[in-house]
C-alpha cells in the first residue's frame, strides 16, 4: 500500500516515543498502580509498530500479533491487580521499593 | 437528508455526550466545590438537550424522505482492515424509522432524568462523576442504536453494560451497591458472549468481509437458509444476548440488584433505555429471526414466562424500587414476547410508551423517597398524598399508564400487543390467556404500591413531615406525565373498528415489516374488538381487586400474595428462589473446588517440590545476591540496558 508509506516513519516514531516514556516511567515511578500503567504504554507501543509494519507489509500477522499482545497483557493486569489489591488489604503503602522482602 | 447534514448529525449525536462526559470528569474536580457542582449541572443536562435537538432534526429528515430511500448510511471511518480478504469494519451510522424512534426516547427522556438528577444529587459530593457517568451512558446507547455494524453494535453494547456498572455501584462505599454492579456486569458478559459467537457463526457463513448490518440481512436467505440449524443457533445466541441486556429468564437476576444505584440511574437505565436494548436487537435483527421461526417460538415464550413470574413477583416485594424493577422486567417481557410472535411495531411502541411512564413511575418514586429521606420500604409508607399533592398526581397517572387504564399510553400499546397475540401463531390462545394474567397481575401490583404509598394511615413520623419535591425534580416528573397521558394517541387510528391506519406501523415499515405486512380484514377487526374489550376488563378488575383488598380494608398491603395458597406466597417472597438455586448450582461448587484445591493439593501437591526447587536455587544463588537489590527499577533497568546492547550488536553485526 503506497499511500502509507509516508506515514510509517511517523507511526514508528510515535512507537518509540511511547515505549520511551513508559520505559521511563517503569524507571522513576513508585506506585505499583502507575507502574503498570506504564508496562501497558510500552506494550501498546509494541502494538502500534506490529499494526504499523502489518499495514505497511500489507498482511495480517501484525494485527495478529497485536491481538496476541493485547490477551497477554489482560492475563498480566490480572494478575498484577490482584496482587496490588492484596497488598493494599494488608494495610502497606503501595510501593515498589518498600516491597523488597524477596531478597533476603 | 444531505450527507454532510447527515454526518453533523452523527457527529453531534455521538460527540456531545462524549464530550460531555470528559469534560464533567476532568473539570469537576479541579473547579472549587460550588462553582463545579453548576458547571456540571449545565454541562451534563446540557449536552442531553442537544442530542435531543439533533434527534428530532433526525426525526423530520427520516419522516420527510420516501420509503424507498428510508435508511442513510453514513460512514465516518475505517475502523479495521485485514487486508485483502479479511474482515473490513467501517464505523457507520444508520439513520431510519427505528433508530430515530430510538433515539427520541433515548435523548428525550434522557434529557429530562438528567435535569431531574441536578435536584436529586443536590447533595452528593461528587456530581461531576455522575454526569459523567451519565453522559458515557448517552453516548453508549447512541453508538448501540445509530450502529450500521454489527462490530460498532456491539462496542456500543458493550459500553452501556459498562456505564450500567459505574453507575449501579456508584456508592462505592456500600458493600451492597459494589456487589449488585459485579452482578449485573457478570450477567451482561454472559449476553455479551452470546452475542459475539452469533456474530462469528454469522461473518463464518456470510462470505462477506464486512459485518455491516444491511449486508447481513440483504443476503440471509442465501447465506443461513430458513429454518436450519445453523441459523436457529444464531437467531438463539442472540436472544441470549438480548435476554441478559433486558433481564429476561434466566437471566434475570441482576435487574432487582441493580436498584441500589441512584433512582435517576434506575429510571434511565434500568427501565427505559438500557433493559429495553435487547428488544432493540431483535427487531433490528427481524430478518434474521424471521427465518428461524423455532427461534421466534423461544422468544416468544421466554417473554411471556418473564412478563408472569415478574408480574407474580412484584406481588409481595416490600420495596418501593424493586416493586418497580419487576413491573420493569414483566412489562420487557410483554416487549420481548411481541418481538417473539413478529409483531415488532407492536413491541417497539410499547418500549417507547413504557419508557415514559416508567421513567415517570421512578422519578416519583424517587421524590418520595427523598421527602421520606432515603426510606425504600413501603411498609413504612402511607398517606403521602395530601402531602406530596403533584408526586401523587403523577405517579397515579403513571399507575394508570402501566395498569392499561384506556385512553392512558400503556392501554394502546399492551392492548395492541395482546390483540396481535390472539390473531397470531398456533399458540395464540394460549399466549393470549397467559397475557391478560399478566394484565390482572400489572393492576394488581401497581396499584397496591400507590395505594400503599399514598393512601392509609401515614406509618411513621418521616410520612407526616414529609414535603412536596422543588420545581427542578417535579417539572421533569409533570412532562413525563403529561407523556404518558397523550403519548397512546398517536395510536388511536389505529383501534379496531376506528379508522384502520397505524402511524406507528407507517412509519416504523420501511424497517420492519410485522408478520410480513398482513391486513386485518373485516373478522379479524371484530376479533380484536373483542379481545381488547377483554383485555381492558381484566386490568381493571385487577385494579379493582388492589382496591378492594388494599385500600377499603387495608389489611398488610405488603402481602397481597398471602391470600394464595402457601407455596405460592412463597414463591413470589423469595422471587422464585433464583438467587439461591444460582448460589447452589453455580457459586457452590466452585468455592468447594477452590477450598478443596486450597486444602489439599496446595499444601500436599505444589507445595514440597516447589519448596525443594526455591531452596536448590537459594543454595545455588549466594553468590550472586548483590545483584538483587529489591529495586524494581534497577532490574528494569538491566532488563532495559541488556535489550539496548542487544538491539546495537544487531545493528552493528547487520551493517556490517
Amino acid at each position: 500500500m503506497l499511500e502509507t508509506e509516508p506515514v510509517l516513519p511517523l507511526m514508528l516514531a510515535l512507537s518509540a516515543a511511547m515505549f520511551s516514556i513508559g520505559a521511563l516511567g517503569v524507571l522513576v515511578r513508585r506506585n505499583p498502580l502507575v507502574l503498570f500503567m506504564c508496562i501497558e504504554l510500552m506494550l501498546n507501543s509494541v502494538n502500534l509498530a506490529f499494526v504499523t509494519f502489518g499495514r505497511f507489509l500489507d498482511s495480517e500477522e501484525g494485527q495478529v500479533f497485536a491481538f496476541m499482545v493485547i490477551v497477554v497483557a489482560a492475563a498480566e493486569v490480572v494478575v498484577g491487580l490482584a496482587l496490588i489489591t492484596q497488598i493494599f488489604q494488608t494495610g502497606r503503602e503501595l510501593d515498589v521499593d518498600e516491597l523488597s522482602e524477596m531478597k533476603e | 437528508m444531505g450527507s454532510i447534514f447527515a454526518t453533523g448529525l452523527a457527529a453531534g449525536l455521538l460527540g456531545l455526550p462524549l464530550v460531555g462526559s470528559g469534560a464533567n470528569a476532568l473539570l469537576g474536580q479541579y473547579l472549587n466545590p460550588a462553582t463545579g457542582r453548576r458547571v456540571v449541572a449545565w454541562i451534563g443536562p446540557g449536552v442531553v438537550l442537544l442530542s435531543f435537538v439533533a434527534a428530532v432534526m433526525v426525526l423530520l429528515g427520516v419522516v420527510g424522505t420516501s420509503s424507498t430511500d428510508h435508511a442513510t448510511t453514513i460512514e465516518l471511518w475505517r475502523w479495521l482492515d485485514l487486508g485483502s480478504h479479511g474482515l473490513r469494519v467501517n464505523v457507520s451510522v444508520t439513520f431510519d424509522p427505528l433508530s430515530a424512534l430510538m433515539l427520541m426516547v433515548i435523548t428525550g427522556v434522557g434529557f429530562l432524568i438528567h435535569w431531574y438528577s441536578v435536584g436529586y444529587m443536590e447533595h452528593d459530593a461528587t456530581p461531576h462523576r455522575f454526569f459523567a457517568y451519565m453522559n458515557l451512558f448517552i453516548f453508549s446507547m447512541v453508538l448501540l442504536v445509530l450502529a450500521a455494524n454489527l462490530v460498532i453494535l456491539i462496542v456500543g453494547w458493550a459500553l452501556v453494560a459498562l456505564s450500567s456498572y459505574l453507575l449501579i455501584g456508584y456508592w462505592y462505599e456500600r458493600p451492597a451497591a459494589v456487589l449488585a454492579a459485579r452482578k449485573a456486569f457478570v450477567t451482561q458478559v454472559i449476553g455479551d458472549l452470546g452475542l459475539v459467537i452469533a456474530a462469528f457463526m454469522i461473518l463464518t457463513r456470510l462470505r462477506s468481509p464486512s459485518l455491516d448490518l444491511l449486508q447481513i440481512f440483504t443476503g440471509a436467505r442465501e447465506s443461513f437458509g430458513y429454518g436450519t440449524l445453523y441459523l436457529t443457533g444464531i437467531c438463539t445466541l442472540l436472544a441470549i444476548g438480548a435476554f441478559a441486556k433486558s433481564a429476561q429468564f434466566p437471566l434475570h437476576t441482576w435487574l432487582p440488584d441493580a436498584m441500589e444505584g441512584p433512582t435517576p440511574v434506575s429510571a434511565l437505565i434500568h427501565a427505559a433505555t438500557m433493559v429495553t436494548a435487547g428488544v432493540y436487537l431483535i427487531a433490528r435483527f427481524h430478518p434474521l429471526f424471521d427465518l428461524a421461526p423455532v427461534a421466534q417460538g423461544m422468544v416468544a415464550a421466554v417473554g411471556m414466562g418473564t412478563a408472569f413470574m415478574a408480574g407474580y413477583i412484584a406481588l409481595s416485594q416490600i420495596d418501593i424500587k424493586r416493586v418497580i424493577a419487576y413491573s420493569t422486567m414483566s412489562q420487557i417481557g410483554l416487549m420481548t414476547f411481541a418481538v417473539g410472535i413478529g409483531a415488532y411495531t407492536a413491541g417497539m411502541f410499547h418500549f417507547a410508551t413504557h419508557a415514559l411512564f416508567k421513567a415517570l413511575l421512578f422519578l416519583a418514586a424517587g421524590n418520595v423517597i427523598h421527602a421520606l429521606h432515603e426510606e425504600q420500604d413501603i411498609r413504612a409508607m402511607g398517606g403521602l398524598a395530601i402531602r406530596m399533592r403533584w408526586t401523587n398526581a403523577c405517579f397515579l397517572v403513571g399507575s394508570f399508564a402501566l395498569a392499561g387504564i384506556p385512553i392512558f399510553a400503556g392501554w394502546f400499546s399492551k392492548e395492541e400487543i395482546l390483540g396481535l397475540a390472539w390473531l397470531r401463531g398456533p399458540m395464540a390462545p394460549l399466549l393470549w390467556f397467559a397475557g391478560v394474567g399478566v394484565n390482572v397481575l400489572t393492576g394488581l401490583y401497581a396499584f397496591r404500591l400507590y395505594f400503599a404509598v399514598f393512601h392509609g394511615e401515614p406509618a411513621t413520623a418521616r410520612c407526616l413531615a414529609a414535603r412536596e419535591a422543588r420545581p427542578v425534580m417535579l417539572v421533569p416528573v409533570m412532562v413525563l406525565a403529561a407523556g404518558s397521558l397523550v403519548g397512546g394517541l398517536v395510536m388511536l387510528p389505529g383501534i379496531p373498528g376506528i379508522a384502520g391506519r397505524n402511524l406507528i406501523d407507517e412509519f416504523l415499515t420501511p424497517v420492519v415489516v410485522s408478520f410480513g405486512g398482513h391486513v386485518l380484514s373485516e373478522a379479524t377487526v371484530a376479533t380484536a374488538a373483542s379481545t381488547l374489550a377483554a383485555g381492558t376488563l381484566l386490568s381493571l378488575l385487577g385494579v379493582g381487586l388492589a382496591y378492594r383488598w388494599c385500600y377499603l380494608r387495608r389489611p398488610d398491603a405488603a402481602t397481597v400474595a398471602s391470600r394464595l395458597p402457601r407455596l405460592l406466597t412463597q414463591l413470589s417472597l423469595h422471587k422464585f428462589y433464583f438467587d439461591e438455586v444460582y448460589d447452589a448450582i453455580l457459586v457452590r461448587p466452585w468455592r468447594f473446588l477452590a477450598n478443596a484445591l486450597k486444602r489439599v493439593v496446595e499444601p500436599r501437591v505444589m507445595d514440597g517440590w516447589v519448596g525443594g526447587l526455591t531452596n536448590f536455587f537459594g543454595e545455588v544463588s549466594l553468590d550472586f545476591r548483590f545483584l538483587q537489590t529489591g529495586l524494581v527499577r534497577d532490574y528494569a533497568s538491566m532488563t532495559l540496558g541488556a535489550a539496548g546492547l542487544f538491539v546495537l550488536v544487531m545493528v552493528v553485526w547487520i551493517a556490517r
